[in-house]
């Protein structure tokens, strides 16, 4: 290569981005059985293949009525699923699984000029009308898809590659320090102090905490899961209103008091590995999801009565699940993949009783509910919904709208003052970051 | 709800799933340099994967799981873009375009894009494959089922379209001692 040539492989390797999320094996082997000829198996399946002429956005992976009707059992995965299975109906011994008692440090992290930078210049607010309930870009920055948070008066969302507080009045980022995420969980605030998935991999879960305003790093604490963690975990970490954190963790959540680092408790599932979990506002109920690539079942603890098991009750199609979601009516989370992706709500945990409330993401994007503000939210492709949270009824609802047939993205609504705020990603004009909206008033709530 | 009404049992092929960890994040990236989209570069991947599937195990006796991956996801974006119509499209308003990118500086991502996008599918797939996936010559040239001499004279000529491409030749020449 000559210096051109290397410049060129510098620029393509320095500007590409990361990708938003991974290609799954579960997802080929969903688009393997999902495509009108079966299950491409064998030598036949290649000559007998047709191209996928089709492109982008919406018109991309499975057919809605075929995502519905098969479900993938990989044969590999199923004989893990089958030893947590069988791990789950006795509790785990100790050999089995990183020791409850290990030591969980949370000692005051110092900054480093590695970790915490300052903020770059973003971009100033230019109220681009892009959707919605007068929805306005107003920072133009690439942000995770299932990142957003707000506190105090600060929205907190994932750049490329760093954790980033964000000013609602002017969309300006004003605070950022260096976070990848592992998995999808937007930032969980507790008090002054923002708390992430650092990692999630073999027999621990590592969190970091920052400072709210500064975004220093003030903290780490290490959860040693009992089990090895999820392979597909979604929203592992949570907070309870009394400021603990929970954390998904093996085949148990673990209850940590973020100010000590401490294990205040740690809850056994009585099924499988946890892949994602919630507390109710008031703190009597914890929400446990446990996922598969093919199922996803909805564990419900009572926290107020030691933790006795309440419910059990899964979904039947779909697949992994997860991104829960409590309010004082129940529980909310997204399942399926693709165009099949869709949102829920499960009053009292009760997933038999699940009714749909959005279509979710789909062709690329991820969408999650939120709660905030008062109000349950739930973005996605297609519509843009406030909701109940006592009973999961739509409040108010906004289509969204297609830039000349390209979907468009409004995800991870959050309220801050008296606007919502939600991720946005429109592929057809090359426009992506956050917007500020005003709903209608019958999203009550929002001046809370 | 929904209801499952049939189960279909794969066999996992034997480090599939490492393959994949490892290396989806490259070939996406590869797919959004390749379509301009992470949807679409979702599509690619996952098509070039369900290909290599049942030919795993071939594929890792000759140690060329990658190679295969990348070689079904370039002729599957050549496919596309054969089939995807290239015209104008007629529109009766002029496309809404934010005040700030007069002043802001040039967004070298956007630039990147939009300097690709002009550039023919073959002459793009070669950067990407010569470039970004840091293959040979002969190893693109077998991607692509084409000559040693035909990769070189569509690196040739993509690299002459980017040296002029507005917001990119900056970043191509600059810093090069000429």
């Amino acid at each position: 290569m000559n210096n051109e040539e290397r410049r060129l492989a510098d620029i393509l390797h320095r500007i590409t981005p990361e990708p938003p999320r991974r290609v799954t094996v579960e997802q080929v082997a969903y688009r393997l059985v999902s495509e009108p000829s079966g299950p491409r198996l064998g030598r036949q399946t290649r000559r007998g293949r047709e191209p996928r002429p089709r492109r982008g956005g919406l018109s991309r992976a499975f057919a809605p009525a075929l995502a519905a009707a098969a479900v993938v059992v990989v044969a590999g995965a199923s004989a893990g699923i089958a030893v947590l299975a069988n791990s789950h109906h006795n509790p785990p011994s100790a050999s089995g699984g990183t020791p409850a008692s290990s030591s969980v440090s949370s000692a005051p992290v110092s900054s480093s000029p590695s970790q915490t930078s300052s903020p770059e210049p973003t971009t100033p607010v230019t109220g681009v009308a892009v959707g919605p309930w007068d929805a306005q870009l107003i920072n133009h920055q690439t942000l995770n898809q299932l990142s957003l948070d707000s506190a105090d008066g600060s929205l907190y969302a994932y750049g490329t590659g760093t954790l980033d507080r964000i000013d609602p009045a002017t969309g300006a980022i004003v605070a950022t320090a260096r976070y990848t995420p592992p998995l999808p969980n937007p930032p969980v605030i507790v008090g002054n102090t923002v708390w992430v998935v650092w990692s999630n991999s073999g027999g621990n879960v590592v969190l970091h905490g920052y400072d709210a305003q500064t975004l220093a790093q003030t903290a780490s604490v290490l959860v040693p899961a009992t089990g090895p963690v999820s392979t597909v975990a979604d929203g592992i970490l949570t907070s309870g209103p009394n400021g603990h954190l929970y954390v998904a963790a093996g085949v148990t959540v673990v209850e940590v008091n973020p100010a000590t680092g401490q294990i205040i408790q740690r809850i056994y599932l009585t099924a499988g590995t946890a892949s994602s979990a919630a507390v109710s506002p008031d703190g009597s109920t914890l929400y446990v999801g446990v996922g598969s690539s093919a199922s996803f079942k909805l564990l419900v603890y009572n926290l107020a009565a030691n933790n006795t098991v309440e419910g059990s009750s899964s979904l039947t199609s779909g697949g992994a699940g997860g991104d829960l979601v409590a309010t004082s009516g129940g529980v909310w989370g997204i399942t399926g993949s693709g165009m099949s992706e869709w949102t829920w709500f499960a009053p009292h945990g009760d997933l038999s009783r699940a009714v749909r409330v959005g279509g979710g993401g789909g062709g690329g994007f991820v969408s999650a509910p939120s709660y905030s503000g008062g109000v349950v939210w739930v973005g996605g492709t297609r519509t843009l919904t406030c909701a109940s949270p006592a009973n999961g009824q739509a409040l108010a609802t906004a289509d969204v709208p297609a830039d000349h047939g390209v979907a468009e993205l409004f995800t991870s609504p959050v309220v801050a003052g008296d606007h919502a705020y939600s991720l946005y990603v429109n592929n057809q004009s090359q426009q992506s970051g956050l917007v500020r909206m005003t709903p209608p008033a019958a999203c009550s709530g929002l001046s809370s | 709800m929904d209801t499952l009404t049939g189960v279909e049992h794969l066999a996992e092929p034997d480090g599939f799933r490492d393959f994949v960890q490892a290396r989806s994040s490259a070939l996406l990236r590869s797919g959004w340099l390749l379509t301009g989209d992470w949807p679409s570069a979702e599509d690619l991947v996952q098509t070039a994967l369900a290909a290599a599937w049942p030919r795993w195990a071939s594929l890792r006796r000759q140690d060329a799981p990658e190679l295969y991956v990348r070689k079904i996801m370039v002729n599957t974006f050549l496919r596309w873009r054969q089939r995807r119509w290239t015209g104008e499209i007629a529109t009766g308003r002029l496309p809404e375009t934010p005040a700030y990118d007069v002043f802001a500086q040039v967004d070298a991502r956007q630039a990147l894009l939009a300097a690709l996008d002009r550039l023919p599918a073959r002459q793009r797939a070669v950067v990407v494959l010569r470039y970004f996936a840091d293959q040979s010559e002969s190893q693109t040239a077998e991607a692509m089922g084409c000559s040693v001499g035909a990769v070189k004279s569509h690196a040739a000529k993509a690299l002459a379209r980017l040296r002029d491409a507005p917001g990119l030749s900056e970043l191509l020449t600059g810093g090069v001692a000429s």
